[in-house]
């Protein structure tokens, strides 16, 4: 039965790639019923049930296949775990599952296929959960203080939120294409950050005390792209880079991007101050404020 | 993935939009594609100090670890003409090596490379465009990144 499956699965993986993510996930899950033990068909029916938004879905074939593999290594399934668990709105999950990905990308078990552009796309989205959490629990803080600003962002996340499942039910029910889905739910989340960082910028204003956003310190922040770091790794000469940016850096040019002295991946050492640094600004920020009040 | 330079750009527009040094300003930054700034000399009797000069950055997706794609640019109003200068060729192709992939580093911004290529016209003692200025201009194609540059002459 297995080499059905197979034949299914290379099927839906066609499918897939001309963008037709419903068939695929019917080709998949037509494959899964004739082989269930294969932890890459649920992966891959994973993939397009992202695609599709089908989110609850696409967290049970995750850990699905992270069930059925035995070494543990399965940082695609991971990724896709916290794609679904952050569009669920679960920060702290898609997180913690980013950051296993992430780790399983940076020191692969042996003979595991990892693609070069891994590590830097799921370094950013590590970034991208730890600033969701981050925004949560502000929010929380906010909240708990009787704040006007928090109420009115959580009126604004439930009304974005009705709007986008009005986007996946016609998804669903077949009235609208995947493409004006995709477009239609990025035009209601770039209407909705435009709202929320004008809604900021008035709080800001009236009251710069409370609601002014924090700085992320220069000391914490990678050179290369100016985002915060969350894995420095440092060079000979003393500079801290976040490693999926040097990497990314030293593949087209073995040099320190400072001095411009050879510079290769075997002479970067794990910042870990630097590490511990970054974490506590995420953790420690938070109920510094918390404590406050 | 939409590559790295979206978020880079968008937290240097932010900066640029707040101050910048002397004699550099930003013209234009319609989206993160392609940026114009304008810079001035100060201090060089080659150049008078009202003469503003136009640069035109051009972005691909993976800047800043690919350099960006920077030249001077001709308009007719306000008048922006392409200084002379024994490394900048009279269509504006410029030739530097901090703009070259070998010489480029993912830590240089557009702040920086106009600071350079300021100091570059500053230090400039010669009235005079790069040897075959005139048939580098009718023969050139190319793309200003896909030229190779020698860097020869590091005085200049």
């Amino acid at each position: 039965m297995a080499h059905i499956a197979d034949a299914l699965k290379d099927k839906g993986n066609t499918a897939f790639r001309n963008g037709e993510y419903l068939d695929a996930e019917e080709l998949y899950t037509q494959a899964i019923q004739k082989y269930s033990r294969n932890p890459l068909i649920f992966t891959n029916r994973a993939n397009a049930r992202l695609k599709l938004q089908k989110w609850d879905a696409a967290v049970n074939d995750c850990l699905k296949s992270i069930d059925l593999t035995a070494s543990g290594q399965n940082h695609k399934a991971f990724y896709f775990l916290a794609q679904a668990q952050l569009a669920l709105n679960h920060p702290h999950e898609a997180l913690s599952s980013a950051l296993t990905a992430y780790d399983q990308v940076r020191s692969p078990a042996p003979s595991t296929r990892t693609s070069p552009k891994d590590l830097e796309t799921f370094s950013a989205f590590v970034l991208k959960c730890k600033k969701a959490k981050f925004a949560v629990r502000d929010r929380e803080r906010l909240r708990r203080q009787g704040d006007l600003r928090a109420e009115l962002e959580e009126t604004l996340e439930r009304a974005k939120k009705v709007e986008l499942d009005h986007v996946t039910r016609s998804l669903d029910a077949m009235r609208l294409g995947n493409v004006e889905a995709k477009e239609q739910s990025e035009e209601i989340f770039a209407t909705y950050d435009g709202k929320r960082a004008e809604l900021r910028k008035v709080f800001e204003l009236a009251d710069p005390t409370h609601h002014k956003p924090r700085e992320v310190p220069d000391h914490l922040v990678d050179m290369i792209t100016f985002e915060p770091m969350h894995d420095p790794v440092i060079t000979k000469m003393g500079h801290s880079y976040e490693r999926a940016t040097i990497y990314e850096h030293l593949k087209r040019s073995p040099t320190d991007p400072l001095t411009r002295d050879p510079l290769t991946i075997n002479d970067l050492r794990p910042n870990f101050g630097l590490k511990a640094a970054c974490d506590e600004f995420w953790e420690g920020g938070a109920s510094e404020w918390i404590l406050d009040w | 993935m939409a590559g790295m330079s979206t978020k880079r750009l968008q937290k240097e527009l932010v900066k640029i939009q707040g101050a910048l040094p002397p004699g550099i300003s930003l013209v234009s930054a319609p989206d993160l594609r392609e940026w114009q700034m304008d810079i001035s000399v100060l201090d060089n009797p080659l150049y008078s100090p009202t003469d503003k000069f136009r640069l035109r950055f051009m972005f691909s997706a993976s800047y800043p670890i690919e350099a960006p794609e920077v030249v001077f640019m001709m308009v007719s109003s306000p008048e922006r003409k392409i200084p002379i200068h024994p490394h900048i060729y009279s269509n504006g192709i410029i030739c530097l090596d901090l703009l070259d992939s070998q010489g480029w580093s993912p830590v240089h911004n557009v702040e920086s490379v106009c600071i350079s290529l300021q100091s570059m016209l500053a230090s400039n003692t010669k009235d005079e465009r790069p040897p075959g200025d005139a048939e580098f201009v009718k023969m050139n194609r190319q793309r200003p990144r896909d030229i190779n540059f020698l860097f020869h002459d590091n005085k200049v």
